[in-house]
């Protein structure tokens, strides 16, 4: 197929000094993974970083921004988390979307949008994901956010063991669960850098006293428990006045109680360990879905596959896919229901209640998209 | 800690051999193959990914 060239210690030396530039080039693109997606705070949000609660995490992969506004009034205090698992863009975003529109008049809200920030450097071997997807603005301009992996990135941490002993129970998962932070709660202060994040996030929810805390995920349409919200035994009221609520509004949503025998996940263990009302919750998404056929920007926009079409028809998924299930329906589903979560702390406790604003309602969303609830760049915005 | 260390040196040491291997070879095209080899030790080496 090719000509017969002969090789010499001259077109060796090339050859290597060529692939040194390869390298920079690439290495160069590698790094820029490094990098966190730009940010625009709403007005009032304070920019701390995850080691404040617990230094060793300082200058190292697991460290990440925390941003939190106190209103004018005293109330309670409620952390939204998304990232955990950065492979599951509507809790991300919905964490960004609350952190560029929030305003607090009372209590405290705490945002921590990228919360396994190792993961979002790179993507899970052998899935096809897209290495980011791009989003409208209101003034036509796009905001471009990450795709990442389930796991810490192994650069950070390796290697992974063949079996995970989670250390407080002594559950024994895989190994690569070692990697997921959804599986290192609540931490430990030594070890890998996935359980150093879970203890600096225990450490936060004590110091801060947060008295309502919700983890932001999503999960492939064929799994059980897909919009959903899984609930700490003593976040199971609360929960199921705000499934009433979603209810009314037409938004299907499942209750799960949190299973005493899985460890290591923050509704689990955050409500064991501290005194907050710990919340997960679930939206379907095909972009991760073991059914799923193309893997591009597309799917994870607009969620439409023809192979969740046809399992729809088997009767094998456990949401009701028409055919599609957009990012913005996935974000708009889990605002509406922080929301909710929001308004029905204040009147089961009165003293914790949070009054949030200016946030988009579930129609808004869907109706305009979640492009134009994000903040346009403007040149001088770095990482925020 | 360790475990690092002896990856990055079990990567150093490949790389030096892929890149005597090939100052060795007398065909062109094999050094070419040889440089798709080094590109990922490098980064690998550098921890870049």
């Amino acid at each position: 197929m090719f000509k017969k060239l002969s090789g010499t210690p001259l077109s060796a030396l090339v050859l290597v000094l060529l692939s040194g530039v390869v390298a920079l080039v690439t290495g160069k693109s590698f790094s820029a993974m490094h990098t966190l997606d730009p940010l625009v705070p709403a007005p009032g949000f304070e920019r701390h970083m995850l080691s404040e609660w617990f230094a060793p995490l300082r200058d190292t992969p697991g460290d990440t921004p925390v941003y939190i506004q106190r209103g004018s009034e005293p109330g309670g205090t409620v952390l939204v988390m998304g990232g955990t698992h950065p492979n599951e863009p509507a809790g991300t975003l919905t964490a960004v979307v609350l952190l560029e529109r929030a305003r607090i008049n009372r209590g405290r809200l705490i945002v921590i949008p990228f919360a396994n920030r190792s993961a979002f450097t790179c993507n899970d071997p052998q899935e096809g994901a897209p290495q980011s997807f791009s989003l409208r603005c209101a003034d036509g301009s796009f905001r471009v956010f990450r795709y990442g992996s389930r796991a810490t990135n192994p650069v950070d941490q390796w290697p992974d063991p063949d079996v995970y002993l989670h250390p407080q129970s002594g559950q024994q998962l895989s190994g690569r669960e070692r990697s997921n932070l959804n599986r290192a709660h609540p931490g430990t202060p030594q070890g890998p850098l996935t359980l150093q994040v879970a203890y600096a996030l225990r450490r936060l929810l004590q110091e801060e006293k947060v008295d309502l805390a919700f983890d932001l995920h999503e999960a492939s349409p064929e799994y059980p428990v897909v919009n959903a919200v899984v609930a700490h035994e003593r976040a199971q009221e609360l929960a199921a006045m705000v499934a009433m609520e979603l209810e009314g509004l037409s938004i299907a949503i499942r209750i799960e109680p949190s299973p005493k025998n899985l460890r290591g996940l923050t509704h689990r263990e955050w409500g064991d360990a501290t005194e907050t009302l710990a919340v997960l919750m679930e939206t379907a998404n095909p972009s991760q879905g073991r059914l799923r056929g193309r893997t591009d920007e597309a799917l994870v926009l607009s969620g439409r596959d023809k192979c969740y079409a046809r399992a729809m028809e088997l009767g094998r998924l456990f949401i009701n896919y028409s055919g599609d299930q957009t990012l913005d329906l996935r974000v708009a589903r889990h605002t509406a229901a922080v929301k909710s979560f929001l308004e029905n702390l204040g009147l089961l406790y009165p003293e914790k209640t949070v009054v949030m604003e200016e946030v988009p309602g579930f129609e808004e969303l869907l109706a305009r998209g979640v492009g134009a609830f994000l903040s346009p760049l403007s040149r001088d915005h770095g990482s925020r | 800690m360790m475990m690092m260390t002896i990856y990055r040196g079990i990567a150093l040491l490949v790389l030096l051999l892929v890149g005597h291997a090939m100052f060795r070879e007398r065909d062109f095209w094999k050094q070419v193959t040889g440089v798709l080899v080094l590109v990922p030790l490098i980064l690998r080496i550098l921890l870049v990914k």
